[in-house]
């Protein structure tokens, strides 16, 4: 089976006393606990001012409710750059230059896409989602 | 005063993907400055399907009617609390409010956790709801403006 982890490290030193967490997990299909996810999307764009995309389409040809994983980094280097993330209309948040996110994603409808709004400059986006499968849309060419 | 967060991500999927590691520092919105203050670190033992507010807005010394902040939250699925993660079962985390609209953003099984964005507007609370009735434990925290 693919193995896939992501491990997080979370320090502050904003209380008197340092807080450190970490943390680690396998990325396994829904329900299950030894089949991994095996199936991975992995793009680097940018996204523009004023303009609005969905990530992760959430349409038919993407399983639903699964454990699906996303990360999304901004890697903007100006501090005023941002993009907002919306799930199905909802706003999530907002992700400045230098900062990543990483969630579960369960597709649970087809409305349930994963859209990013260019809000300040042209922002550089790194972006990987693991999933369990999708179905490819027909291709029309005959060769 | 500073907090960051680091992922890395390795993956066998694909042959050729050279993993991801990455770290922020959580700063303010649109600035350099470091993001200062925090709910603190919290656990929380859940034992019905019942949606529940883990991070309620309003009641956080946050300004909630703002939409421009960068605050982060960090969840993660402890199992049982003593050790043992069941990846069968799943926490689903959304924003909105529990006893009014939600939008889910994803299932955390045992062991999962999350690290996203929120605007840490009044009626964006972030909300749990376990699959059953067996008792599981979510940590987490909040960092905000």
């Amino acid at each position: 089976m693919a193995t896939t982890t992501a491990a997080v490290t979370l320090t502050s030193d904003l209380l008197s006393d340092n807080m450190s967490v970490s943390a680690s997990t396998t990325c396994t299909k829904a329900g299950t606990t030894a089949d991994g996810l095996d199936m991975m999307d992995y793009r680097y764009l940018d996204i523009a001012s004023g303009t609005n995309w969905d990530l992760s389409n959430a349409d038919n040809s993407l399983n639903k409710n699964k454990a699906n994983k996303v990360y999304i980094a901004n890697h903007s280097t100006d501090e005023t750059y941002y993009v907002i993330i919306t799930i199905d209309a909802t706003v999530i948040g907002r992700l400045y230059a230098g900062d990543w996110m990483f969630i579960p994603w369960g597709a649970e409808d087809a409305t349930a896409d994963i859209e990013i709004q260019g809000a300040t400059g042209t922002n550089t986006i790194c972006y990987a989602l693991f999933h369990e499968g999708q179905t490819l849309h027909a291709g029309g060419d005959t060769v | 005063m500073a907090t960051t967060a680091t992922i890395s991500i390795s993956s066998d999927i694909a042959p050729g993907f050279g993993g991801i590691s990455n770290t922020m520092t959580l700063t303010k919105a649109g600035a350099l400055t470091d993001i200062e203050e925090t709910i603190g670190f919290s656990r929380r033992k859940l034992a019905a399907t019942t949606a529940v507010d883990i991070i309620r807005m309003a009641t956080e010394l946050v300004d909630t009617t703002a939409t421009t902040t960068a605050a982060k939250v960090y969840v993660r699925n402890m199992g049982d609390g003593k050790g043992s993660f069941d990846k069968s079962t799943y926490v689903k985390i959304s924003i909105g409010a529990s006893d009014g609209t939600m939008q889910e953003i994803g299932k955390l099984y045992g062991g999962d956790w999350m690290l996203f964005p929120v605007t840490a507007a009044d009626d964006m609370d972030v909300v749990a709801a376990p699959e059953n009735n067996n008792a599981v434990v979510l940590e987490y925290t909040m960092f905000y403006e």
